[in-house]
């Protein structure tokens, strides 16, 4: 349980980053990730990728080459119409997870 | 594509890794620091790369549906060009495929036996000159019982039964076999069983034959009754009982008139030494063997080639032979080979040019997307990515394309069997099979590669700020207009070459039916009757005599009479012939066609009789024994000199009694007759009297006032009165035999015209096209040419030039081509040679004048160009 729980995270981690910052590479998506959640939050980069891929063949995301602005090629990524819808999803999902959670533990 | 992906996945990982390098450095990390912790962090590289790779795997054959559904709704929105692209493109496609079928089902499917691949033609024939094809019984069981190289052998003959005490009197095609031939086909009855070893010698407690029917006939005659078995039944003269019936469908030997019932040859051996089977210089029998399966074709006849000469010098009385070994499927289409490969040939030149046409139309449209083009390649879509893409649309316009064309050849299977000549065998067997499937999958995919990889190659090529900057016109004209010319240019070659092939078919075609077969096939009626069952052979003639007088009397009949073989049947009798004061031993002597007739035939047919007299009634056995020659055999035997009074003497019709045939007085000439047809020469004919040669069948002519069919009944009537259980087969006017002897030719020529119409067509709308093209392009600088001084006649002569220029190289290609190719035609030819000079000059001159118009309306909307409005174009 602990695994899904987390991949599911990761997924909305992405897609309100993409959201919020348009298009990304990977490493970018961890760098904000980091900076947003005032470095409480270190995704772990080795399933960063499988993820993104994965979300791509699932339609949420798109991807792109493009050069970044040291000249490098890198993958952007984008969040599709369909990627914005699941964001929403997955946002409420948390938001019913936490309040369930919380409302557990104070149940005394 | 897969090293692609995996190379892509690499950069990428490869990226982010040493973008944390980069900021490691930049925070102060030293170097070796730094990558060692951004590799740390990163954490096992190869196992996420595989589970990145397997995500993607998903995602590669997503990107190929994504291909094909992008390039679907891109035929959506142009629905002109994919209407006229599809439709000629499923025409082209559909008819090289129906032709294809007509290949497969005739010279490709394998026999219909399971020991087919095996299977041999053993042909007898006269060492000299290599004539004639069929064994004797004796020769058969020599070579059967000498060889070590073919694991079974079987001998049969076709023949004509008249079965009776059914509803009514049937003529069916039935054949005479040894009793081997199913075991070696490796087939079992359907029912009952085969035939016994040894069941086809005459038995000696004299039981009755047996017989096998075919499936069709159990169904049809006998209503599927499984008590057929057992079943006594009335073939003419003679009983036979059921012992079996072949599974449906099942035919040997394989021909386009069906075999309906199988008897073994021991109806031939009964008669003892006078038996046909007892002669070892009566060629007449087929035979077949099953190879051994370690043993080459070759190693096979250099054996049977040893055995025939042991038997030319133990034999030394009879004519030497040699033997031949066919493999059965080539001896049953051989001389098909290469008329359907030209069809085949011409047909594909069609669909080339098709292609050619629809690579013209992409050029044409990719020409209004160089925008979308430039943007995605900008969007960083690589070339060969763009490329792929614009390919695969190329590949789902001929894959749909060829579907449409295979749905379409599927529908002409039952017109492709009526158009074809009846004696093409196997076309029964024309369906859709794998190997068909497979053709038509193969050609809609090399035609989309054809007509889509030059055009898709073009557009990919788009610089981009040009197309970017400026409306529709870049730098990228001067290229298209190359590629175009080059696709006309190649049309107009594949045209001059079809037209050149009709052409010379055409000339041949006319030739043949030009020639005069020697006889009059108009307003002739014939059809086969047997004598009556149980009647002798010497009572035969006397039969026939009434029955032919009973048909001449009958209103609308001019003339009649009867043979026994006809021209244009194909069934000739060949014997030896020996001349009066030349005596030859038997085994050295020539040979000369043999036929009898009774008085009037030649009347009849219209053949001239040229020296001498016609056969009258007293000429019977009673009277001595005559013979009319032909023409041919009167230069061959006495050249220079009048044959009327000489003596030959044919080695069979002897009507007279046992022992030898008697020397026959020549007391008629008549012209040669065509008796195979119009390409045929005209061998040495003897004809003996009816009265004086009996025959068990005849062919009975009947000349007509008006329509030879109009008779029939009548016809019908008149033999049923004289007896009732006699049916009258193979009803056929004179006429329809000739037209069936050409009835090649005369589709060849008929098809091939068609194709090179249409390559015409096709080729002068390329021309028209790309000549357009140009004018549309050249507006700018037409503009400016009439602004400073040129006339519209000037720009008419320059536009027109370029359009005839074009035609010329091609026409030059094509004839360069057509010298190469046109040497395949020369089989089918007749009367003219295959490289005709005045062909080969006015035809390319005929489609330049065609060309020439094509170009010559582009030209003039050129000349009606107004200077003011084009220059401002730009």
């Amino acid at each position: 349980m602990p695994k899904n729980d987390l991949q599911g995270t990761l997924d909305l981690l992405v897609l309100k980053t993409l959201a919020q910052m348009v298009s990304l590479h990977g490493y970018g998506i961890v760098l904000h990730i980091q900076r947003a959640s005032d470095e409480l939050l270190r995704v772990e980069e080795g399933s960063l990728y499988p993820a993104l891929h994965r979300m791509e063949q699932c339609g949420w995301i798109a991807s792109e080459w493009a050069q970044t602005e040291t000249n490098r090629k890198a993958k952007y990524y984008k969040l599709s119409v369909a990627g914005r819808k699941r964001l929403q999803e997955e946002q409420e999902n948390f938001e019913h997870l936490v309040k369930g959670v919380r409302a557990m533990l104070r149940y005394a | 594509m897969r090293s692609q992906v995996d190379r892509e996945i690499d950069c990428e990982l490869r990226a982010h890794i040493e973008m944390r390098v980069e900021d490691n450095l930049a925070a102060g990390m030293p170097p070796e620091e730094a990558r060692r912790d951004a590799l740390v962090r990163f954490g096992n590289a190869t196992a996420i790369r595989e589970r990145v790779t397997a995500a993607d795997a998903a995602l590669a054959l997503d990107s190929v549906g994504r291909d094909v559904r992008y390039a679907l709704r891109q035929l959506r929105k142009s629905p002109g060009f994919a209407f006229t692209a599809l439709l000629t493109l499923a025409l082209g496609i559909g008819a090289t495929t129906a032709l294809f079928s007509v290949v497969n089902a005739v010279m490709l499917k394998p026999l219909p036996f399971p020991t087919a691949d095996r299977l041999v033609r053993i042909k007898s024939l006269i060492a000299a000159n290599g004539n004639g094809g069929i064994a004797s019984y004796l020769d058969f069981v020599d070579w059967r019982a000498r060889n070590h190289v073919v694991d079974e052998m079987a001998a049969f003959r076709t023949g004509d039964f008249t079965l009776i005490g059914q509803h009514e009197p049937e003529h069916l095609l039935g054949a005479s076999v040894s009793a081997q031939l199913f075991s070696l086909l490796g087939v079992t009855p359907a029912l009952g069983r085969s035939f016994l070893p040894g069941e086809d010698k005459p038995s000696a407690a004299g039981g009755t034959d047996p017989v096998i029917l075919s499936y069709g006939l159990w169904q049809r005659q006998f209503a599927s009754d499984p008590s057929v078995l057992g079943r006594v039944l009335q073939l003419g003269d003679q009983r036979f009982i059921v012992v079996g019936v072949m599974p449906s469908r099942f035919q040997f030997p394989i021909q386009a008139e069906h075999i309906e019932l199988w008897t073994t040859l021991a109806g031939d051996a009964r008669g003892g030494a006078n038996a046909i089977t007892a002669q070892r210089g009566a060629h007449y029998l087929d035979v077949v063997g099953l190879l051994k399966p370690d043993v080459t074709l070759q190693q096979a006849q250099a054996e049977l080639v040893t055995i025939a000469s042991a038997l030319n010098k133990e034999h030394p009385e009879n004519k030497p032979r040699t033997v031949r070994l066919v493999p059965e499927l080539v001896f049953l289409t051989g001389d098909l080979r290469t008329p359907l490969l030209v069809l085949l040939g011409g047909v594909g030149c069609v669909l080339l040019i098709v292609c050619a046409n629809i690579a013209n139309l992409l050029l044409t449209r990719a020409s209004g997307r160089r925008r979308e083009i430039a943007v995605r390649i900008a969007l960083g879509a690589s070339r060969g990515r763009v490329t792929c893409q614009l390919l695969a649309e190329s590949l789902v316009l001929g894959l749909l394309g060829g579907g449409l064309g295979l749905a379409l050849a599927s529908l002409s299977f039952r017109f492709l069997v009526r158009i074809m000549p009846a004696a093409i065998p196997r076309l029964d067997t024309i369906g859709l099979d794998g190997r068909l499937l497979g053709f038509a999958f193969l050609v809609s995919l090399l035609a989309g590669i054809l007509f889509g990889l030059a055009p898709a190659l073009q557009a990919s090529k788009v610089s981009l700020t040009d197309s970017l900057k400026r409306s529709g016109r870049g730098t990228g004209g001067e290229d298209r207009g190359r590629l175009r010319s080059t696709l006309v240019v190649s049309e107009i070659a594949l045209a001059v070459v079809l037209l050149l092939g009709a052409a010379l078919l055409l000339q041949s075609f006319l030739h043949l039916i030009r020639v005069d077969p020697g006889f009059d096939p108009h307003h002739v009626l014939t059809f086969q009757i047997d004598s009556p069952a149980g009647m002798e052979n010497a009572q035969s003639p006397g039969f026939f005599r009434q029955a032919v007088a009973q048909i001449a009397s009958l209103p609308g009949v001019s003339s009649a009479s009867a043979a026994a073989c006809l021209p244009l049947t194909g069934e000739q009798i060949q014997s030896s012939i020996e001349i009066e004061g030349h005596p030859m031993a038997m085994g050295s002597r020539a040979s000369a066609d043999f036929n009898a007739v009774q008085p009037d035939f030649f009347q009849t047919v219209g053949a001239a009789l040229v020296n001498g007299r016609d056969f009258t009634a007293q000429d019977d056995l009673r009277s001595a024994p005559v013979v009319i020659v032909n023409r041919s055999l009167a230069r061959h035997f006495f050249p220079g000199q009048n044959p009327i009074g000489k003596h030959v003497r044919p080695g069979i019709g002897n009507g007279y009694g046992p022992g030898e045939p008697p020397m026959r007085e020549i007391v008629g000439v008549i012209e040669d007759m065509k008796q195979g047809g119009p390409s045929s020469d005209a061998a040495p004919e003897v004809y003996a009297p009816l009265a004086q040669s009996p025959f068990g069948t005849i062919f009975l002519v009947a000349r007509t006032v008006n329509d030879p069919i109009s008779i029939v009944k009548a016809a019908r009537e008149q033999i049923t009165s004289l007896d009732k259980n006699l049916p009258i087969y193979h009803v056929e006017t004179l006429d329809q035999y000739f037209a069936d002897s050409v009835e090649g030719p005369r589709l060849s020529s008929f098809l091939i015209g068609g194709f090179a119409a249409l390559a015409v067509l096709l080729a002068c709308l390329g021309v028209y096209g790309v000549v357009s093209f140009t004018v549309v392009q050249r507006t700018h600088e037409i503009g400016i040419r009439m602004a400073l001084g040129a006339d519209g006649g000037n720009v008419v002569r320059s536009v027109l030039s370029r359009g005839i220029a074009l035609a010329l190289t091609g026409v030059a290609i094509g004839l360069a081509g057509s010298f190469v190719l046109v040497h395949y035609l020369s089989s089918m030819l007749f009367g003219v040679r295959a490289t005709d000079p005045m062909t080969f000059a006015l035809t390319p001159f005929a489609l330049l004048c065609v060309a020439a118009l094509a170009s010559y309306i582009p030209a003039r909307r050129a000349a009606k160009v107004n200077p003011t409005v084009a220059l401002r174009s730009e």
